[in-house]
């Protein structure tokens, strides 16, 4: 007599599970990996305590308001000089966080994490022209403009706090289920979150005043595998969405192949039109101001792409690039990471500024100064 | 921080094994599971004080969550194709059968492995399965049930093969 259907599958479960080897030193190596995330987190608190003691009349701002300091300077960014080997700017020294960090391109750093958040980081108030820490979110996201910072915690996975630093105000909204990070449209009005629920995938563009639309995206018609989430536009009227091509092997070992991304309105959710470029834009950014280019990271290699066809112009060291111009990228090196560069669009580089120290081993977030 | 890692060594020492298992059900080979597990293990140390005493919970939300939300995993493996199907097991051989499922079971999406995984190396509830993964229970059925067609598919005659009692309930 054949065993029922649900015992065969709580035995194959089982069964599966009992394929676990013995992993020799598991509590030696996890407490390596451990104690480097916490060494890492270390690092962005001695940045912060950097920060702190810069702004030793300043201290958590988020959290407590002060009045604003008389107006600094605002650094000046050095011209943008063209040259045949990259021009290198000074680090920037100890006292960094008194001012913003212009990159070049004239673009700031606006925040400074552990990579995946967690921990403390460091925020550029823009009102007052420099760089506070905290240590109260797992996820700081400044708005690229205004005053804005969008915060997030695990313990609160359904919801997103805006913190006005202009008035340390924080207002909690929320969302919703299986929430990607947020994203700011390019003009810090909106925020966008990939949904991954489960038979609700799809996207939810929040307003500033805590106002949610949802906007649920059919995954068997717009098919997308491997890593899927939704991007915005440059213009911010849409988001983009990563296509697989169902018509190419997909091997798990490797990215999967994609035919284009498709694109949709940002304020009814409906399917607006198609672009053919072969990878994933990493963001807003990444399409070139005259939106006639877009940098995308391919199944092999970052690629900088016609939007219209598709065709590939060139590699590029890596997808995470800004636009600054139409005909200047910005982006931090992938090999030597304590340098933003800024190419031309080949790839070539024209200036190369480093971060302070503190900041090298943290992820970095850039906005339009 | 002698005392930290103390607790924590004997927490791992204590709790690897079994915690192991379930990294392997929900990634599907050993070298995946041992990420997984690591990665969990290291958040868990890194906020130790935390959460010690409640440290097997903890590290096994991170299992499951870092499993399935696809936009926090690193590792690119959402799941493993199977080139062909599982040959027909042979009439009566229940451990033939097994072995085709456990093969197929490395095939389903992650949230459907997921789902199993809880329901029945966990034992928990649809109820609690739904409340650790963050979604209703009328999702946490509708994943089972499409789990369950993804295994027929895979593994042909599986109804012919058992009886087909509690397994959509």
């Amino acid at each position: 007599m054949s065993t029922s259907l649900d015992e065969n599958l709580r035995a194959a479960v089982r069964e599966l599970a009992d394929g676990a080897g013995p992993a020799p030193d598991l509590a030696a190596r996890a407490l390596g990996r451990g104690r480097r995330l916490r060494r890492r987190r270390r690092v962005a608190t001695a940045a912060a305590a950097l920060v702190a003691v810069v702004a030793v009349t300043l201290p958590f701002l988020l959290l407590r308001p002060r009045p604003t300091p008389p107006p600094t300077t605002p650094p000046t960014a050095p011209p943008v000089t063209v040259t045949p080997s990259p021009a290198m700017r000074p680090t920037p020294g100890a006292d960094w966080a008194g001012k913003p960090l212009v990159l070049p391109g004239d673009w700031v750093v606006t925040r400074a994490q552990v990579t995946g958040g967690s921990g403390s980081g460091v925020v550029l108030d823009r009102g007052r022209a420099r760089y506070f820490s905290t240590d109260r979110y797992d996820g700081i996201f400044p708005a690229p403009t205004g005053s804005l910072v969008a915060v997030v915690q695990e313990d609160r996975s359904r919801e997103v706090g805006l913190v006005d630093t202009a008035t340390g105000r924080t207002r909690w909204y929320e969302v919703g289920r299986a929430l990607s990070g947020p994203a700011w449209s390019p003009d810090g009005r909106r925020l966008l979150f990939t949904t991954q629920q489960l038979d609700h995938f799809g996207f939810i563009v929040v307003g500033r005043d805590g106002v949610k639309k949802t906007h649920p995206v059919d995954m068997e018609r717009f098919l997308c595998t491997d890593y899927c989430f939704f991007v915005w536009t440059r213009d911010g009227r849409e988001v983009a969405l990563q296509q697989t091509d169902p018509n190419r092997p997909r091997s798990e070992s490797a990215r999967h192949p994609r035919r284009g991304v498709q694109l949709f309105s940002a304020d009814d959710g409906r399917p607006t039109r198609f672009e053919p470029v072969p990878g994933d834009p990493a963001g807003p950014w990444a399409w070139s101001p005259d939106g006639k280019l877009v940098v995308v990271q391919g199944q092999q290699e970052p690629l900088l792409v016609e939007t219209a066809t598709g065709r590939v112009v060139n590699p590029l060291p890596t997808a995470d690039v800004v636009w600054v111009t139409d005909d200047r990228l910005l982006y931090r090196r992938p090999h030597g990471s304590r340098d933003f560069v800024l190419a031309d669009p080949s790839g070539r580089e024209l200036v190369r500024q480093p971060l302070p120290k503190q900041l090298v081993d943290l992820e970095v977030t850039v906005a339009p100064r | 921080m002698a005392e930290v890692d103390g607790e924590f060594t004997a927490f791992v020492n204590e709790r690897g094994a079994a915690l192991l298992r379930v990294a392997y059900a929900l990634a599907g080979n050993q070298h995946a599971a041992e990420d997984l597990l690591q990665n969990a293990l290291a958040k868990a140390y890194a906020r130790w004080p935390r959460i010690r005493g409640d440290a097997e919970p903890y590290v096994k939300r991170i299992l499951y969550h870092d499993q399935v939300s696809g936009w926090r995993r690193r590792a690119r493996r959402p799941e493993v194709p199977l080139a062909e199907l599982p040959e027909r097991p042979a009439a009566g051989e229940d451990s033939d059968l097994r072995l085709l499922l456990r093969d197929a079971l490395r095939a389903l999406p992650p949230r459907q492995r997921a789902v199993l995984t809880l329901r029945y190396l966990e034992d928990l509830s649809v109820e609690q399965t739904a409340a650790l993964l963050g979604c209703r229970t009328g999702t946490v059925a509708s994943q089972s049930a499409k789990a369950l067609a993804k295994l027929r598919q895979l593994v042909p005659g599986l109804d012919e093969r058992t009886s087909r009692a509690e397994v959509t309930r």
